[in-house]
């Protein structure tokens, strides 16, 4: 070991630390606009992936877009659900799912906080507005294999058919069980998905994240309620 | 030169087998385990691998003269840890799924002892082009112990090639099943220790080093 003065250590270092920020940040930015395409398309994928449009097989990237502007239509609605051209304070966004100009169904953003991190993702309803027709994440920083097994199918398949509105018609969310659904009383089953074993606080905070959420967009449900009801009246 | 020629193929080769870094060094058995469930994700983590540990390996061997001894394995983390993040973010710009499913294992190759381990192993003693062999007959054989795994994982927990599935339907008729073991990490445990006895068991593998 030779003995080196400390100011070549020093010097050493801040070269060392500038050359190689410098080399992160090229790639970084160099890069940018490759990776914020693929995470467009990849949003576009889970919104349509949580309105069951497309199943386990990834359609070419034309077909994406193609099915994405055909069926989905991104809205703002205000406070009380209707649907307005800009934004306004307190606004929400919202997709819808159409065809044939009819609204089939809606899909919510959630964006909520994980164990470690945040978690987003698209819940989608039909328009019922009380049923859940898919569910899917397109990012998350929970533990991979425990936490992590939120994006697995299974998981999110999961969430098909769960009600958000109880016998009596009162609001009472989704939540994910602690072990499987199907063991839960009867009067629950229906609100709640199969957990995750090894991650129980993943799910609460999903839970509790997607209860949020769902009364931030409670009065779209609502809307979407009352027209069912007129519907049926005509 | 063709005895330079020679000499680098022997770097690459005893990287790739006599020194394998799973199989003889036993280094980077954590993301060996994490990402042997399907061949995809393993190919992909091989390549990022050796491109890290080769231009690493470069770059401090380049360098050897000028790191000061004292805050070596800092300088040596930090050029490892940018590189890192480089392939990281290439990844995330040209295959996005595949940087999704391996996730944070990409960014955990900085803490793969492969890579320091060669860097402080052979990088600082010898000169930077046999640095960069050494860095790719190193990943190589990381890469090649990771596509078995991998290969015998997703064939038998998933009956799947490639995310083809290879074994006929009829035979599932007939009662055969995935082997679900072989999906968690303890499978690849398992088949690593296996690789490991069959590779020191066959013959012409000299036992006195090391």
């Amino acid at each position: 070991m030779s003995e080196t003065p400390n100011k070549n250590v020093i010097v050493f270092a801040l070269l060392l630390s500038v050359i190689c920020s410098l080399m992160i940040t090229a790639a970084a930015v160099g890069l940018k606009g490759f990776q914020t395409a693929n995470m467009e398309l990849d949003k576009k994928i889970n919104i349509l992936k949580a309105a069951n449009l497309i199943g386990k097989k990834k359609p070419s990237k034309k077909a994406i877009n193609v099915l994405y502007n055909t069926h989905i239509k991104e809205v703002i609605v205000d406070d009380q659900g209707k649907v307005i051209d800009n934004h306004v304070s307190n606004s929400l966004n919202l997709y819808f799912y159409q065809q044939d100009n009819s609204v089939k169904g809606y899909i919510l953003p959630i964006n909520t906080q994980g164990l470690w991190g945040k978690i987003q993702g698209y819940l989608a309803f039909e328009n019922d507005g009380q049923t859940v027709s898919g569910f899917s994440i397109f990012s998350h920083s929970e533990t991979p294999g425990l936490g992590g097994e939120i994006e697995s199918t299974w998981f999110q398949k999961n969430f098909k058919g769960k009600k958000i509105l109880n016998a009596q018609n009162k609001f009472v969310s989704i939540g994910i069980a602690k072990g499987k659904s199907i063991n839960l009383p009867k009067d629950k089953q229906a609100h709640f998905v199969d957990g995750i074993s090894g991650a129980t606080l993943t799910g609460r905070y999903l839970s509790e994240g997607i209860k949020k959420t769902l009364i931030k967009y409670d009065p779209v449900s609502i809307t979407f309620r009352q027209k069912q009801l007129k519907a049926h009246k005509d | 030169m063709s005895e330079e020629k020679a000499n680098y193929i022997e770097i690459v080769t005893r990287g790739i087998w006599k020194e394998n870094p799973v199989a003889y060094q036993v280094l980077g058995i954590c993301s060996a385990l994490a990402v042997t469930v399907k061949m995809s994700t393993a190919i992909v983590m091989g390549i990022a691998l050796t491109l890290v540990t080769a231009f690493s390996s470069l770059l401090i061997s380049s360098l050897r003269k000028k790191i000061p001894s004292n805050i070596r394995i800092i300088a040596e983390l930090a050029i490892i840890a940018s590189l890192v993040i480089v392939t990281d973010q290439i990844l995330k710009a040209f295959f996005y799924d595949i940087s999704k499913q391996l996730s944070i294992f990409v960014g955990l190759i900085i803490t793969n002892c492969i890579v320091l381990g060669r860097a402080e192993a052979f990088a600082l003693a010898n000169k930077p082009l046999e640095s960069f062999f050494d860095g790719i007959g190193n990943g190589l054989g990381y890469s090649l112990v990771l596509i078995c795994v991998a290969f015998l994982r997703e064939l038998l927990g998933s009956g799947k090639f490639f995310g083809f599935n290879i074994i006929p339907q009829f035979i599932f008729d007939a009662g055969y099943q995935n082997m679900g073991l072989m999906v968690l990490a303890p499978g690849a445990f398992f088949i690593i220790g296996l690789l490991v006895w069959l590779k020191n068991s066959l013959p012409g593998i000299s036992k006195e080093q090391g």
